[in-house]
């Protein structure tokens, strides 16, 4: 298992635990101090990230923030795709 | 005529029930058309509750807790880790509906609302408090209050930790700091950046001149009459339900 932090810029922080298959994410954790409404969002980007090719992993989390109805406070989407390429090259 | 809302007033429970009655009562507040609840209240034993998206063994130091008697649990909000040394925190919860007037739609906003009920109340007792968006109140530029909110079944249930007399030593053992910030010049560094109403004021603070000052916040910003009130019975059933739910591992360690 891969692993890193990323203290967002005036945020909260963030950190990813990835584990990777055959270029594609096979398990990824996303944890930290932020607020994501509704809460258990959180379940669903990790399932849709899930068995992604590590090409597509930027293109997933912002089709999965582009649907309606999530709210984040302490960090962006971009900074889950962020976290979890520094995880990568960790 | 002023509103009145329910206030259940300094219960004394351990981790399990006091998430559980918060989520009870946000859980009923529609349901039953339950008064809009204030509650404050103190953990026994005391205990380390994380945010629901927190790691639970890179936040907390479990051996320690172990060690001293501390439970450990998962809230259903976001946020960071709060120690609540029964000797030193008190911890407010608010359960309103998101249609109420009373509260803004916007959560940053509503943040802002009840976190200057908190405010107005530790200014009572001479503590100058600020706001420190999104969910921080600090007082001479070191936190004192850690708020958390959460939006569901049409309500908003927002609870935060006043640090009365709380042992920052122990918090900070309780407590794992992340590895970005693990040299021992950025613990000190983190310890510096929390105080407590005895620090801040250099002296004894009462849990009962907190209580009062808290309720008093609470009815000037919201202008209502806080009164006295008990769980309904089928709030009771629905903690008592609930309670399984945080005392379990499947929850407490779910990540």
């Amino acid at each position: 298992m891969k692993r890193a932090e990323y203290k967002v810029p005036g945020g909260k922080l963030l950190a990813a635990e990835v584990e990777v298959r055959d270029s594609a994410l096979v398990r990824v954790k996303l944890v930290g101090d932020f607020f994501m409404h509704p809460e258990e969002a959180i379940l669903g980007l990790e399932e849709v990230l899930t068995g992604s090719p590590l090409e597509e992993i930027e293109e997933r989390v912002e089709s999965f923030f582009g649907e309606e109805g999530i709210t984040l406070y302490g960090v962006a989407p971009g900074d889950f795709v962020k976290v979890i390429r520094l995880a990568l090259a960790s | 005529m002023t509103e009145t809302w329910r206030l259940i007033d300094m219960r004394i429970e351990d981790a399990p029930t006091q998430m559980a009655i918060d989520e009870a009562i946000a859980l009923n507040r529609l349901k039953e058309d339950n008064p809009n609840t204030v509650r404050l209240y103190r953990w026994r034993p005391s205990a380390v509750s994380v945010g629901y998206f927190q790691s639970l063994e890179k936040e907390v130091n479990l051996e320690t807790c172990s060690a001293l008697g501390v439970d450990v649990i998962r809230r259903i909000t976001g946020g960071g880790a709060v120690f609540h040394d029964y000797d030193g925190e008190i911890t407010y919860s608010l359960v309103a509906p998101e249609s109420d007037p009373k509260m803004p739609r916007d959560i940053l906003a509503s943040y802002q609302v009840i976190c200057g009920a908190i405010v107005e109340g530790l200014k009572t007792l001479g503590v100058d408090a600020e706001f420190k968006p999104v969910n921080d109140i600090t007082a001479g530029g070191k936190k004192i209050s850690g708020n958390a909110q959460t939006r569901r079944h049409g309500v908003v249930l927002q609870h935060g930790t006043v640090l009365v007399d709380s042992d920052i030593r122990t918090m900070f053992q309780v407590l794992r700091v992340s590895d970005a910030k693990i040299s021992d010049k950025m613990i000190q560094a983190v310890e510096e950046r929390v105080t407590n109403m005895r620090r801040y004021l250099g002296r004894e603070v009462a849990f009962k001149e907190v209580r009062d000052a808290l309720v008093a916040g609470f009815e000037k910003v919201f202008k209502v009459t806080l009164e006295p009130g008990n769980l309904t019975a089928g709030e009771e059933r629905t903690v008592e339900e609930l309670k399984a739910k945080y005392s379990s591992a499947e929850w407490v360690s779910q990540r």
